[in-house]
């Protein structure tokens, strides 16, 4: 489910939990400090905000099979 | 939990792009401004990833690019579905503003040598199309909003309005994270919520996966109405193409470009079957494109081949404009323009306008006021704005207006009571069951509903069927249970979604002819009767009732 996040690259800034206009992204803690996490996949309308806001470009959009065969 | 008491000249519930223009038109007129958003500003909203197309008439060429032609498509392509007073003082006469504002904010319509880039479809005589890179349109309203000063509330739902002696005087919300209530007190309030796009099934699965923005669920359109507030054009179930798994905008880039439907027998079905041919209006292209289907003539392309490599060029490079992701999409299902036609269907439904000129929602007068003192409206949550065009003028328009009918009220209306405990207890009521429904499950049903018996094939019995079953899923309502936050404005969502299914039912069951097809389409007066219909139905709340009466439009 779009959007992945490389966490080698992110740097927990929680850009994209704020700017996702469906509440879909949140922030959650691991040994590294913030990340992102996908709380709601289902509802993301793959507007794309995640990705041109990421300072550290650590977004990537994948379509699901659903998506991509019917 | 914290509730929070505010003051405010206007308030403006909905950020998006006619929220923020609206805001906008407030704060530069002098009003102190709270804008709430269930997202932030800088994103929420339909255009929030981007957009690339801007309806105007430009005084290029003297026989369709003036105000003048530009009010003689609106007649033609609207069929009675607007009044032409109000849509040349929403749009008309704030257009040369708006062009002006979007360069101001660092986003001209222009191309980078300064001129603007024009296309044409859906029944334009012209190029009325401005084909512009608006990526960064919203972040760039965000900040403009708020370095007017205005109070911007995030991630703030807002669920209700709050009155006083008839008149609307501000609203109430919570904040989608902290559960923070917040009790708004204003002068004159906007409502610029957007239409309602998670009402009917939807053909690619997931009901999410929406044409427009999946978190428009006319929320604000459901608080005027219960505050008093006239709606209209509530029958037309708008309806799109789309590429087949994705939901994404950006098919008018390739019309305008020139692109061509085809269909599986590899007839170009448009060209043969309207005299406007790909570039009909887009009512005409929906309805031909389900006659094929039922023939049998399906799948449905859409065929760029013959294009010009320097207008595939422009194409691939622009694509990403209206949905950002839709070059990633086309590029991991293997799409290739230059060498193979893309297939499409039909989109989902919609509650919305039924033409690119004219609206559905709240109705609003020349002066973007709804039929409530204090209440204002702008954008696809009103009757007369629509698109991207109609967003950028007419919610300036809606901001101005606020600010004027704030700023000449001798004195503030009185100080509303505290926030009661009770009343915040009613909206969290969800997050208290124990027992009861995930909304998703009331939803999901009730989108079968429309679908099966409001759609886009609509009769006597079959709609009154519809009114029955949605009244039984409405007692359903006060049974939905939510776990968090989220699920919680969720449950709001549901509710406004099943209210609208209602209004739109009730109007399909009244105007007993058709019209736009298939937008309001009944098999049962199947001619468009222009001598009794060309006019708005206009429903009203009378108790527990919705009513509806007709108000006429004069065409040309």
């Amino acid at each position: 489910m779009p959007p992945v996040f490389d966490y080698e690259k992110c740097i927990g800034c929680g850009t994209c939990e704020e700017l996702c206009p469906g509440d879909v992204i949140y922030m959650k803690q691991s040994d590294d400090g913030p990340e992102p996490y996908l709380r709601y996949p289902d509802e993301c309308w793959h507007c794309g905000s995640c990705r041109q806001d990421c300072p550290e470009e650590a977004v990537t959009i994948l379509f699901p099979p659903d998506m991509l065969s019917i | 939990m914290d509730i929070h008491e505010l003051t405010t000249d206007v308030l403006i519930v909905g950020g998006g792009l006619a929220g923020t223009n609206a805001a906008m038109g407030a704060a530069e007129n002098g009003a102190d401004v709270v804008i709430a958003d269930k997202g932030a500003i800088e994103r929420s909203g339909d255009i929030g990833g981007g957009v690339d197309h801007f309806m105007a008439f430009l005084n290029q060429d003297p026989e369709w690019d003036t105000r003048e032609a530009f009010l003689g498509y609106v007649d033609k392509v609207g069929r009675g579905t607007g009044h032409l007073d109000i849509i040349e003082s929403v749009y008309c006469a704030e257009l040369n503003a708006a062009i002006e504002r979007m360069a101001r904010i660092g986003n001209p319509l222009t191309q980078p040598d300064g001129t603007f880039y024009r296309t044409r479809s859906m029944g334009q005589p012209g190029t009325y199309w401005i084909n512009f890179n608006g990526k960064r349109l919203k972040p760039r309203l965000g900040k403009a909003v708020r370095d007017l000063g205005c109070r911007v509330l995030d991630k703030v739902m807002m669920v209700d309005l709050l009155t006083r002696d008839g008149a609307v005087a501000g609203g109430i919300g919570f904040h989608i994270r902290s559960g923070d209530f917040y009790r708004v007190r204003a002068k004159a309030t906007v409502i610029s919520t957007g239409n309602s796009n998670r009402l009917y099934e939807n053909p690619r699965i997931n009901p999410f996966n929406t044409w427009l923005c999946p978190f428009d669920t006319g929320d604000g359109q459901i608080m005027a109405f219960k505050a008093g507030a006239a709606l209209s054009n509530m029958e037309y179930m708008r309806m799109t193409l789309l590429p087949k798994g994705f939901a994404a905008p950006g098919f008018n880039a390739l019309v305008g470009m020139g692109g061509r439907f085809l269909n599986g027998l590899g007839e170009y079905f448009m060209e043969k079957n309207h005299p406007m041919g790909n570039r009909a209006p887009r009512y005409d292209v929906v309805y031909q494109a389900l006659q094929e289907i039922r023939m049998g003539h399906g799948p449905l392309f859409i065929d760029c081949r013959h294009l010009r490599e320097e207008d595939l060029a422009h194409l691939r490079a622009s694509l990403g404009y209206d949905k950002d992701t839709l070059p990633d999409y086309f590029e991991q299902r293997g799409e290739n323009l230059r060498t193979n036609p893309v297939e499409i269907t039909v989109s989902e439904g919609m509650q919305a306008g039924p033409t690119e000129v004219t609206g559905s929602g709240i109705k609003i007068d020349r002066e973007s006021a709804s039929t409530v003192p204090g209440l204002f409206a702008c954008g696809d949550a009103c009757d007369h704005n629509r698109c991207v065009h109609g967003a950028v003028a007419g919610g300036y328009k809606a901001g101005k207006s606020a600010a004027a009918h704030a700023l000449g009220m001798k004195a503030s209306p009185e100080a509303p009571d505290a926030v009661a405990r009770e009343e915040v207890d009613r909206f969290m009521a969800p997050m208290g069951r124990s027992t009861g429904y995930p909304q998703r499950q009331i939803e999901d049903a009730l989108r079968k509903i429309m679908a099966e018996h409001v759609g886009p094939m609509r009769s006597e019995n079959g709609i009154q069927m519809g009114i029955r079953k949605l009244k039984r899923l409405e007692g359903s309502l006060d049974q939905m249970k939510a776990t968090d936050l989220h699920e919680l404005m969720r449950t709001h969502e549901t509710r406004s979604l099943l209210l609208i299914g209602q209004m739109m039912a009730t109007a399909a069951l009244y105007r007993t002819e058709s019209r736009n097809k298939p937008y309001h389409h009944r098999l049962d007066y199947p001619e468009t009767d222009q001598e009794n219909w060309s006019g708005l139905v206009v429903l009203r709340k009378e108790g527990e009732r919705i009513v509806c009466e007709f108000e006429p439009v004069s065409t040309r």
